[in-house]
């Protein structure tokens, strides 16, 4: 995989999807987005998802029993304490997978799926599948 | 913003132009009239972000600085080596793009020129368009606008409040920045520290100050008279959390809400040199 493009552009070849970002959580940055946003406006959308993703990955009562990385052994500090949010809308899915470098900026990816035409199972396996691939490849 | 900047930007995206704005603030990267890079001396670098958190270990930081360093082709060399994928690559530029250009296009950023030709050693990675990052400076003057007004707290050393024991935990990311928060690290120095983007430690900072962690009425850098107690020999290493707090009294009532406070203590010190 060669960019942020290729990556958003495959994951939306997964049936059922309407639009797909790379967004920065932190700041609310959308570094990357393709397809159709909810309401028209991608900045609106990474924004919104942001601070939907800063609440699950930093509030400890997502963050496990062992409380945020830091209290947890060293060799798990990096490691993410949420993985993935699944957001079941009336009419949609919206899949948050965060990226598992350990990169400070804290990025995730951000799938939009049509609810009559995604298959969700899939669609997780496969955003899991190019999350890794966008740091390792 | 100051008026004239996106006037000259887009004057200079719309003729494809090649080179380097500079201001007091920093230095926006052009080629092809589009953005390419960002530098500020309030924001990390891009070395210091890509190095801070191990991703790449210095010596390879160095090996590509020193092989591809002189051409302008450190990118390109990260990637052909194998060091970042191409994606992260991406990230990681862009983030670092941003973070410094919000820097340099602040509304106090002083007089623009631009310096044709210049080219930035790092080498082209996603180019942005002028406008992309003037929008995105601009929201993000509002995101820090919404989480707690105070403007000032972007520039002055962030104070721990003396009683923010009894508050709630914060998230690790935001104890990172409160544990550096002793009245004498800027933001920026912060950010340089912990090895992220200065715009994300600006936003931390205003959240602990609007949760009580922070003070928000932090006293401004020390002037004549105050240099002695709020230096730095004055905050002994291992002294305790309130120390650096009562050092720096606030002499003001709580009720000022809005009052400038570089002003009003600019105005005390002139009048008791007077008394």
């Amino acid at each position: 995989m060669s960019g942020i493009d290729e990556c958003l552009l495959e994951a939306m070849r997964l049936p059922g999807a309407r639009g797909a970002a790379l967004v920065e959580w932190v700041s609310g940055l959308a570094l990357g987005v393709v397809g159709e946003a909810p309401g028209g406006d991608h900045e609106v959308m990474a924004a919104e998802a942001a601070e939907f993703a800063r609440g699950a990955a930093e509030m400890p009562v997502f963050t496990g029993p062992g409380g945020p990385a830091a209290e947890q052994e060293p060799a798990d500090a990096k490691a993410l304490p949420v993985e993935d949010v699944i957001v079941v809308a009336r009419t949609g899915y919206h899949l948050l997978r965060f990226l598992e470098a350990p990169y400070e900026g804290g990025v995730f990816l951000h799938l939009w799926l049509d609810r009559g035409q995604a298959n969700l199972a899939l669609s997780l396996m496969r955003m899991r599948d190019l999350a890794e691939r966008l740091v390792l490849e | 913003m100051s008026p004239h900047v996106p006037s000259m930007l887009v004057r200079l995206a719309e003729r494809g132009a090649t080179g380097a704005l500079i201001r007091d603030t920093g230095a926006l990267y052009l080629a092809d009239g589009a953005v390419v890079h960002a530098e500020s001396p309030a924001a990390p670098g891009i070395d210091v972000l890509l190095t801070a958190d191990g991703r790449l270990p210095s010596e390879q930081w160095r090996e590509a600085m020193d092989a591809a360093g002189p051409h302008c082709r450190i990118a390109r060399y990260l990637l052909d080596h194998g060091r970042l994928s191409g994606a992260e690559l991406e990230i990681r530029h862009l983030s670092a793009l941003y973070d410094a250009a919000y820097f340099v296009l602040a509304p106090d950023g002083g007089p623009s020129r631009f310096r044709h030709g210049a080219v930035h050693w790092f080498g082209r990675v996603r180019p942005v368009g002028v406008a992309d990052v003037e929008r995105e400076s601009r929201r993000r003057r509002r995101y820090l606008t919404d989480l707690w007004p105070h403007a000032h707290l972007d520039a002055v050393p962030p104070v721990r409040r003396r009683h923010a024991a009894r508050l709630p935990p914060v998230p690790r990311r935001q104890q990172d920045v409160l544990d550096l928060a002793d009245g004498r690290h800027t933001p920026a120095l912060i950010a340089a520290k912990l090895g992220r983007p200065a715009f994300h430690t600006l936003v931390d900072i205003r959240r602990l100050a609007a949760s009580g962690h922070l003070e928000t009425r932090t006293s401004p850098p020390p002037g004549p008279g105050h240099a002695e107690a709020a230096g730095p020999g004055a905050v002994a290493a291992g002294a305790p959390r309130g120390a650096a707090v009562r050092r720096l009294p606030f002499p003001f009532p709580d009720t000022a809400e809005d009052v400038d406070v570089v002003v009003l203590r600019r105005l005390r010190d002139a009048l008791e040199a007077h008394l």
